[in-house]
């Protein structure tokens, strides 16, 4: 079926692509700001006419590479004119969608992402029940209010389809949430044929919300415009917008055309392919993104640029654009080096990131902070960063990592978002310790360290025995849990996981991985199977357990003790003093105190250095080892090399035979000086 | 002393002269933080004895390490310690109450005060003593209350602004300004207490009157006393925490504990030295003149035995007795 339409639409495939691959050359050949112009030439020629025949366009002029990437389903083009006083976009999209399902279509469904933030929807309801990232609602004002109204639609060659749009609540039943329309289409959609979507929307953004919206003259679009949902494993798979999910979509081509005063500073994804100013005092910005999934764009006439960092990537040079606030413009060289180190590290551990360009924005506001969109990210600051604190270092590392997991590798977010979150938070873990150091890589001030790996560990074993990784995101407990065992616990299993394969071994799966399922919506199967196709290994024991099953490890030595062998002769003769000859009877008893069951290494260490390193398949709850030795049994601890990061105790890991207390000493001092200064401040103001 | 020298100096003259007041008041606040910190101490040891990641404490200081200790259900509920460390700190802000009126007598006199005086002036001003806290809490909780109010009011419009700074701003201008209004209640109140403590007023509002006229017209000298004191603490904050942090080793716990008690006894000194001034400047400006008869001996033909007369509350001459 698809060869047919091929056939069918040849002569239009020929021309776009003989004049793709000539302008190529010629953008090849040229300098980075050349090679914008170049392209800016080339869409236009190779954007196909709306109302001539509908075709996905096989461009290549916003990525390294002279074939396209990803298998296009989808090609937007959207005209867009930004009001910056009443934050409203009023525009025209006209979406051509490619058939590629094998079935008929008779239906679609759209999502209208900014209906969230309306007091009924279901975003609101679960972050009032649940918890959120930023707001809490506990007033409505009507800067938290968004729409995205569908002002008409028509079908090509079907005609005026508005009466036939109808709001749709697929996952909870809310009436009151208008995240998801579905279109009725009287004539179904063939397998291998185009369909042609012209519809005029207009959306309002709410005051930075879930990372997207406006603050004082700033604005993110972010998730703003009628976006198909993507049909997958044989149904269409369009959630509502919840308060712990984020998106899923079909790759494409998406030209868009931005209208806003002459004033702003814009940023977005894909490549800048235009700019023209009118005579209304307005200007038109034009961008092109080849095999992305989504789009978004800033705006804000106070950003201060840098754009003329280059990174040499494996497949052609990536132009880095960053736009900063102005208060923030001392931090801007700490935000292009661990940009530029990211995509060092993944390009070299998990393989070329394909693109031209990445840019990353500083938002007005933390609202707006950590997002990630198609070749577009947000990091997080504030004018007073110390050096030592990580916070743009994890956020921008983490941001950009979603280019791999979920912009590339392009999982189901709101079924599976440990396939991107969690993915992502081990592979940040991995990245940063390279970069920051493993036990610095999140705070390295003032004698204070904490490590990013320890951070993700934190936020799991919080809510340890609430939920299972592998669950719809938003079927979590609470935003919290959601957070904890998406992103912390995810990164927690993997990095355990190299204890099983080997560091190496997880390497080069996740290289595999990536390389094998880029450009795809790959399952939780595929990365499981990949895993254990590259291991050699049947690691089903210990996926059920960690990402099927919410069991909990907690590993514990329970005590240990040392007697003399002969303990009756020296209480017969009276003498309590050790000799080197008195032989030891020492015993070591380890219990597994959680649900979770795992082979364990033990190393006991006796007086005198010697160390013996012992294995606990961990089956049984508790178990005992006994020796007999000329020394004193010092101490046992499980796991002594700590590759598992997912015991829920590492205090109880450890047993030494003698106290040690200045450890206690220590903290108690803390405490004492902290109780001392405040008696006296309050004595110093209050009497 | 001559009759001229400035607050601040006369102040620390005060202080000097007196300094077993620091010391007890030190030892009072060590003993009373030491109970306070009981159950923590407990806890830690239960938990930390046995472990080896405890180590990693020991040897720096590894917040995740921190953290972990503190959510493991096996540490117990902080809050019951931390409970405690905050009760033993209102104690000790009780026990200064208590023993305040007793410090500005001995800071008054010009010789050692006795004991029993010590403890005889904080006898006697100790009902006067609640009632003027009674006062001065309404007072400096409203006029607190209402500052931070207006600077919050401040920020709301500062974060309408597009200069992120302008939020920092705001709020450190509006600190300063809390912090001198706050200052000034300070020292309104710290002269009515000076008052009903040496004038051995038992009318607390007629202190309070006394206090807030003479702070009001001597404001800009009083003032910059107590901010003076007032930066020689936070320096000597600062100082403390940098030398804890630059040269004591992370596991000595021994050298954390002598600059930590160090830092502390001479965090109290600037508060003493406001007391200090806070005296100098009452017998400066606020002892009313007595008026004295002159004394004209007369001719005694048989010597008489007198009755001993009460002792003055400003004693010119130390009496033979062992000092508080």
């Amino acid at each position: 079926m698809k060869l047919r339409w091929i056939i069918m639409f040849f002569p239009v495939l020929s021309v776009v692509v003989i004049s793709v691959v000539v302008k190529e050359h010629a953008v090849k050949a040229a300098s980075p700001q050349g090679a914008l112009a170049a392209v800016a030439a080339s869409v236009a020629g190779a954007t196909p006419n709306v109302s001539g025949a509908s075709v996905i366009p096989d461009t290549t002029l916003a990525i390294n590479s002279t074939q396209p990437l990803s298998q296009r389903v989808v090609h937007y083009e959207i005209d867009a004119k930004y009001d910056s006083a009443k934050h409203t976009v009023d525009a025209t999209e006209v979406l051509t969608y490619h058939n590629l399902t094998g079935q008929p279509l008779d239906h679609f469904p759209f999502h209208l992402y900014q209906n969230a933030f309306q007091p009924n929807a279901t975003w609101i309801r679960e972050t009032k029940v649940a918890g959120g990232r930023d707001v809490s609602y506990e007033k409505w004002e009507d800067k938290d209010y968004g729409s995205e109204e569908i002002k008409s639609l028509e079908v090509a060659g079907q005609g005026d389809l508005t009466s036939n749009v109808r709001y749709i609540q697929p996952d909870d039943g809310n009436k009151d949430d208008k995240t998801v329309v579905d279109v009725r289409v009287p004539k179904p959609i063939a397998p291998g044929q185009f369909v042609q979507f012209k519809i005029a929307f207009q959306t309002k953004f709410p005051e930075t919300q879930a990372r997207s919206g406006w603050k004082h003259d700033f604005v993110l679009g972010g998730q703003w415009f009628p976006k198909v949902g993507v049909f997958w494993h044989g149904a269409w798979n369009c959630h509502q917008y919840h308060a712990t999910t984020e998106f899923f979509a079909d790759f494409g081509v998406y030209d868009v055309k931005l209208t806003m005063p002459q004033f702003e500073v814009v940023g977005a994804s894909g490549v800048k392919v235009g700019e023209t100013n009118n005579a209304d005092g307005t200007k038109t910005v034009a961008y092109h993104g080849d095999d992305i999934h989504d789009f978004a764009w800033t705006a804000s006439p106070r950003y201060r640029v840098k754009e003329d960092g280059v990174f040499q990537g494996q497949m052609g040079p990536v132009q880095m654009r960053i736009l900063m606030q102005p208060a923030h413009w001392s931090q801007v060289g700490r935000h292009e080096k661990i940009l530029r180190e990211s995509l060092e590290h993944f390009e070299s551990w998990y393989g070329p990131y394909p693109y031209k360009t990445i840019t990353l924005v500083d938002p007005e506001s933390s609202e707006a902070g950590g997002m990630e969109y198609p070749t577009f990210i947000t990091g997080d600051t504030s004018w007073f960063m110390p050096k030592g604190l990580y916070l743009p270092e994890i956020v921008i590392e983490h941001e950009f990592g979603h280019q791999y997991w979920y912009g590339m590798v392009a999982t189901n977010e709101f079924e599976d978002a440990w396939m991107d979150e969690g993915i992502n938070s081990y592979t940040e873990v991995k990245v940063l310790d390279s970069i920051l150091g493993k036990k610095t890589s999140g705070i390295n001030m003032l004698g204070a360290t904490f490590g990013e790996r320890e951070q993700q560990r934190l936020s799991y074993i919080g809510v340890a025995d609430l939920d299972p990784i592998a669950q719809k995101a938003y079927d979590y407990y609470s935003f919290n849990s959601y957070g904890g065992i998406t992103y912390g616990k995810t990164a927690s299993v993997l990095l355990t996981l190299e204890s099983i394969i080997g560091e190496d071994t997880m390497a080069k799966a996740m290289h595999t991985y990536f390389m094998k399922y880029r450009f795809t919506h790959p399952t939780k199967e595929d990365f499981l199977k990949t895993i254990e196709e590259v291991s050699g290994k049947d690691l089903k024991w210990y996926f059920a357990q960690a990402v099927y099953g919410s069991q909990v490890m907690d590993y514990k030595v329970l005590k240990v003790e040392s007697f003399p062998v002969n303990w009756y002769v020296e209480k017969e003769t009276g003498s309590h003093k050790d000799d080197k000859n008195t032989v030891y009877r020492s015993y070591v008893w380890l219990q597994r105190k959680g649900d979770f069951i795992m082979p364990v290494e033990v190393e006991i260490k006796f007086e005198g250095g010697e160390k013996i390193r012992e294995h606990w398949d961990g089956v049984s709850r508790w178990t005992k080892f006994t020796y007999e030795k000329k020394a004193k049994l010092e101490s046992a601890e499980i796991d002594p090399d700590h590759k598992i990061q997912i015991d829920r105790n590492d205090f109880n890991s450890s047993y030494t035979a003698k106290e040690h207390g200045r450890t206690a000493l220590k903290l108690t001092n803390y405490w004492l000086v902290v109780t001392q200064w405040l008696g006296q401040a309050l004595a110093w103001w209050a009497v | 002393m001559t009759e001229h020298q400035g607050l601040l100096s006369g102040g620390w003259d005060r202080v000097a002269s007196n300094k077993r007041y620091i010391v007890w008041f030190y030892l009072l606040n060590l003993a009373l933080a030491w109970l306070g910190t009981a159950a923590f101490k407990n806890q830690a040891h239960d938990f930390l004895d046995h472990s080896l990641l405890s180590g990693r404490l020991l040897h720096g200081f590894d917040i995740g390490v921190m953290v972990e200790m503190f959510l493991q259900p096996e540490f117990g509920q902080t809050h019951a310690s931390s409970a405690s460390g905050l009760h033993f700190a209102l104690l000790f802000f009780v026990a200064t109450a208590l023993f305040l009126p007793g410090v500005l007598q001995g800071y008054a006199s010009t010789y050692r005060l006795p004991r029993e005086d010590f403890f005889r002036a904080c006898g006697r001003n100790l009902w006067r003593f609640i009632r003027l806290m009674i006062v001065a809490g309404i007072v400096m909780g409203a006029v607190a209350g209402a500052l931070f109010g207006i600077q919050s009011f401040l920020e709301k419009k500062a974060a309408e602004s597009t200069n992120e700074l302008l939020g920092f701003e705001v709020r450190v201008l509006s600190l300063v300004v809390i912090f001198l209004v706050m200052t000034a209640l300070r020292i309104w109140f710290d002269l009515a207490e000076t008052d009903i403590v040496l004038s051995d007023q038992r009318a607390v509002r007629r202190s309070i009157g006394t206090g807030f006229r003479h702070m009001w017209r001597n404001l800009g000298r009083l003032l910059g006393s107590y901010v003076v004191t007032t930066i020689v603490a936070a320096i000597l904050l600062g100082a403390g925490l940098w030398i804890w942090m630059r040269f004591v080793p992370p596991a000595s716990v021994v050298g954390a504990f002598l600059v930590s008690q160090l830092m502390l006894i001479l965090l109290l000194i600037p508060r003493f030295w406001q007391r200090g001034v806070a005296v100098r400047y009452y017998l400066e400006n606020m002892v009313e003149p007595v008026a004295v008869q002159p004394y004209t001996p007369a001719p005694v033909a048989v010597p008489v035995v007198n009755d001993p007369a009460p002792a003055p509350l400003l004693p010119d001459t130390p009496p033979e007795t062992q000092g508080a």
